[in-house]
């Protein structure tokens, strides 16, 4: 209590410059009114380590700012989408929904219909902690401007894990990716796009083997696309003889290729949480002599956020919870390998040294042995082209 | 007077529960099939005729393989003891959702399953195409075994009858003394009688097969997938355009479905005339031999038995590496979890008995007071009610329940498991209750007895099989029922499949196996109740 007051008070007073001067009266006027409020989280639930963490802020929250958190599990946040899309049409005011775990595409259709509370983001205390200079993603999510409209929580890079007494030195760039896969026939796989983590891929793929990395800033049209994608897809044709099922059946989810590494059916899988496969050593789902790594000239990285639908009943609660999920103690135990193992979206430099003290930064087996840069995700345009053009190829 | 009440306040109560929630998805689901621009991106989908013809052949194989199973299952142990004792199982095999059932037949087959550690063994898994393969063929094993009890209950309960019973024995004998071996006498007397009355669940079957989504993603083909599969991540997806499309392939599985069924009927009204010549034709010698009924229940009673041990077995297990038989160690994990919030389970009994209980009620009361032409329009809207993707049913009542401020209430959840329940429970129900001899109620008639008290005396102690087996088979319909509560419940409830489809997201084995098996738990009392109580009064002779 006292730490996180006089971190307010520091903040405020390092901040005066560049937040308007009513900010600080603002924020207790928000906390007083979140006071009894209840929060409908939605938030994704396929994990066990996720929904104890969210059940951990939640006795935080309710007991340092009255605040109830109700985890609302969920499969999908497309799902959310569609309800809040559903419930603003026929005009309900109360809306089922008080903060939603977001990013990419959902974010961007739900910025598109105006379906967002905001901004807020900025106003939280706490995101003045954001490292938004170096980490870029924190205010460009999938190339679409952020705008204070979802505050972020975690960021996320394409990672490839698998048993290191397996496959020794991992292939460090998609051209050594192709003759691992040669050499090891059948035991390489990707989930099938639209599954995200499939059209990641595939983006890492486009971006490895164009040219030009400009372009990919920018939305692209149909007829460039097909152009610009041709070294991807020549790299798909030559790589699919060799992956599981000779690259004619996929797995659909990134959940399966993990199921199908931790059987050994398969010799690699990928995630977007480089501390996942630590995790799940820690958890015993796979071997200590797990490794991960990413590509020498970096893979595609991204920032989830938080954001608040334009419909929610508690939007004062909302943005508790919201700058909550943004102070170093609550980052500090989500990037713990034992609690989840999500890296933080703070600038550690920024925080005060017994903040700092709380991120752990030992290594686990399983961490992240061969690390490179993120890269910023292509424009969003680039996704349903991405998605028809592997369909059109692979699908049939 | 009070007869002249029944008639109006039934349909009112079926045309509120059922009927508009119903029509109000199909209107729905009109209006989005209504957009060109919706049917045109469907038919060019590159995968559309692939996974169209995927979807048709693994519903028609799996219901084939399974129609053919119970029908030999039947002629060659009925009347015998194993027959009675099978049903215990069957009830068993009934409770054991799609789903799991899936998930632990995948456990045996794929390639690091049980079978491969057993039989192929090395330092990484053999390179089976066993699951996911090209034809679905793992899919069509999956659906030919778990719908061969369905319709082996569906028999029971049909022959369980007092009076079905004793009128076929009568015919049984008549048959065998003019001269017709065992086989001849089913195929020529006893099956013609039986197989229409069995319209109804070999539709469920042959439709279900077609539109499943759970299992075809566990097993199934990916490259295509089955059309429902396509449909349903459509219809999930965050763009208003994309789910469009997925309503128009929801439509074109629909409509395609309806004229190949249409095309079915019209065959076999025109083939009458031929059959009726087979059937006159004899007598045949030709008589049932019992081993492969009681080899295919062998194979049933095993496959079953493997797939429930696999699920506690990865239930309890942590890492599980290939090639060992065994895992490393055992451990409650998963379990405490359903331990620790049991309100997903009570929720799930609660909602399970209240549906089934009215289900049942008002579907007696429809076949009470309506007639055989009512009967024809209710199956048709059953039918398209289980044959339309649930997102799309659930979708349309949602529309219609957010307007009326129904979401997220426990009413509205209750109205949302009632839709598919009322459904099965009436297809179910409908063939051995009007099956029932009209005879019965002249001589009541002529005897003057009430009509209630002819009802609870002579018919429905005739008709508990059939009755107690809709009432276990709505009870475990609403046990699963997974999109609908996901819609209604809007995050202020959570059922037990809610828990166990977010939870299997991830793709924690253990935890799905756990709550895939205490999905099973409930619905398997119900059934076993059910045919405890079911057992007939009347003993018949059976030659």
């Amino acid at each position: 209590m006292t730490l996180l007051s006089r971190r307010h008070f520091l903040a405020a007073a390092a901040t005066t410059l560049i937040v308007p001067r009513s900010w600080a009266g603002g924020w207790s006027a928000v906390e007083a009114e979140a006071k009894g409020q209840t929060v409908y989280f939605n938030a994704w639930a396929g994990s066990e380590t996720i929904n104890a963490y969210i059940a951990w802020a939640g006795g935080e929250l309710n007991a340092r700012f009255g605040v109830t958190l109700n985890h609302v599990k969920i499969t999908d946040a497309a799902e959310v989408v569609r309800r809040v899309r559903d419930e603003v049409k026929a005009g309900q005011q109360e809306g089922s929904v008080d903060l939603v775990w977001i990013n990419g595409e959902n974010f961007r259709a739900m910025k598109a219909d105006h379906l967002l509370f905001g901004p807020f983001a900025q106003n939280l205390p706490n995101f003045q902690l954001v490292d938004v200079e170096g980490k870029p993603t924190t205010r460009i999510d999938f190339a679409e401007s952020v705008d204070g409209l979802e505050a972020p929580w975690g960021m996320a890079q394409l990672t490839f894990f698998g048993d290191g007494a397996k496959i020794g030195r991992p292939p460090l760039s998609m051209a050594a990716l192709a003759d691992f896969a040669k050499a090891n026939s059948g035991r390489v796989s990707y989930p099938a796009p639209p599954d995200f983590h499939g059209t990641t891929f595939i983006k890492q793929v486009l971006v490895e083997t164009a040219g030009d990395g400009g372009m990919f800033a920018r939305p692209i049209a149909a007829g460039t696309f097909a152009e610009a994608a041709r070294p991807a897809f020549d790299f798909l044709d030559r790589l699919h003889p060799h992956l599981w099922r000779g690259g004619k059946q996929f797995q659909q989810s990134q959940a399966q290729l993990k199921q199908m590494l931790a059987d050994g059916e398969l010799l690699m899988a990928l995630t977007f949480n480089p501390n996942e496969p630590a995790n799940l050593v820690a958890s015993g789902e796979l071997p200590a002599t797990t490794i991960a790594w990413q590509h020498e000239k970096g893979t595609i990285g991204n920032t989830h956020f938080v954001a608040i639908p334009i419909n929610a009943r508690t939007k004062a609660a909302a943005q508790v919870v919201a700058n909550f999920l943004l102070s170093a103690e609550a980052q500090a135990r989500k990037a713990d390998l034992k609690v989840w193992g999500d890296p933080t979206v703070l600038a550690v430099a920024k925080l005060l040294p017994d903040e700092a003290k709380l991120f752990n930064s030992a290594t686990a087996p399983g961490g992240v042995r061969y690390p490179g840069p993120a890269i910023p995700e292509p424009h969003a345009s680039f996704v349903p082209l991405i998605e028809a053009a592997w369909l059109q190829r692979y699908g049939a | 007077m009070r007869r002249g009440l029944a008639k109006p306040a039934t349909l009112g109560a079926l045309f509120l529960l059922w009927a508009l929630p119903l029509a109000a998805s199909l209107i729905a689901f009109m209006t989005v099939v209504a957009d060109v621009e919706a049917w045109r991106a469907m038919l060019q989908h590159p995968q559309l005729s692939g996974a169209l013809l995927l979807s048709i052949w693994i519903a028609t194989a799996g219901l084939a393989c399974a129609l053919t199973m119970s029908l030999v299952i039947m002629m060659g142990i009925y009347g015998t003891p194993l027959w009675r004792r099978f049903q215990a199982f069957t009830g068993a095999a009934l409770a054991l959702p799609h789903l799991a059932f899936a998930i632990g037949f995948g456990f045996l087959i794929m390639p690091s399953g049980l079978l491969a550690r057993i039989l192929a063994g090395g330092e990484l898994p053999p390179q089976w195409v066993t699951t996911q393969d090209p034809l679905g063929l793992s899919l069509i094993a999956c659906l030919a075994l778990k719908e061969t009890p369905f319709l082996l209950a569906i028999l029971w309960s049909l022959l369980a009858r007092g009076d079905v019973a004793a009128a076929f024995t009568g015919q049984w004998r008549s048959a065998r003394s003019l001269g017709h071996g065992t086989a001849s006498a089913w195929l020529r007397v006893l099956l013609p009688q039986i197989l229409p009355r069995l319209a109804g669940p070999i539709i469920i079957v042959w439709v279900y097969g077609a539109t499943v989504v759970d299992m075809a993603l566990v097993i199934g083909p990916t490259q295509p997938p089955p059309l429902a599969v396509i449909a349903w991540a459509d219809l999930n997806h965050a763009d208003a355009a994309i789910n469009a499309r997925g309503m128009a392939a929801a439509a074109v599985l629909t409509l395609v479905l309806a004229v190949i069924a249409a095309c079915v009927w019209v065959g076999i009204t025109l083939m009458q005339r031929a059959f009726k010549v087979l059937m006159s034709i004899g007598p045949s010698p030709l008589a049932v031999t019992k081993a492969p009924a009681v080899f295919l229940c062998s194979v049933l009673f095993a496959a079953y038995l493997l797939v429930a041990v696999m699920l506690v077995v990865v239930s309890l297990s942590g890492h599980w590496p290939y090639p060992e038989l065994f895992p490393d160690r055992l451990q409650l994990e998963a379990w405490h979890h359903l331990w620790r919030e049991p309100a997903p389970l009570f929720l799930s009994l609660l909602l399970a008995l209240a549906t089934s209980g009215l289900a049942i009620g008002l579907a007696v009361l429809c076949l009470e007071v309506t007639g055989n032409r009512f009967d024809r329009f209710l199956m048709a809207a059953a039918v398209l009610c289980l044959g339309l993707p649930a997102l799309v049913i659930a979708g349309g009542q949602y529309r219609l329940f957010l307007a009326i401020g129904l979401t997220a209430t426990l009413p509205g959840l209750w109205l949302a498991h009632f839709t598919a329940v009322f459904a099965y429970v009436f297809i179910v129900l409908k063939g051995p209750y009007r099956a029932f001899d009209p005879r019965w109620q002249s001589v009541a008639n002529g005897l003057n007895s009430g009509k209630l008290r002819f009802w609870l005396q002579l018919k429905a102690p005739f008709l508990k099989a059939p009755l107690l087996m809709a009432v276990a088979i709505g009870f475990s319909v609403s046990m699963v029922q997974f999109v609908p509560a996901q819609l209604m419940a809007a995050g202020r409830f959570a059922t037990l499949p809610m828990e166990a489809v977010t939870l299997a997201s991830g793709g924690n084995r253990a935890l799905t196996a756990s709550y895939a098996l205490a999905l099973t738990l409930a619905p398997a009392l119900v059934f076993l109740a059910a045919f405890l109580f079911s057992r007939p009064r009347w003993r018949q002779p059976w030659i």
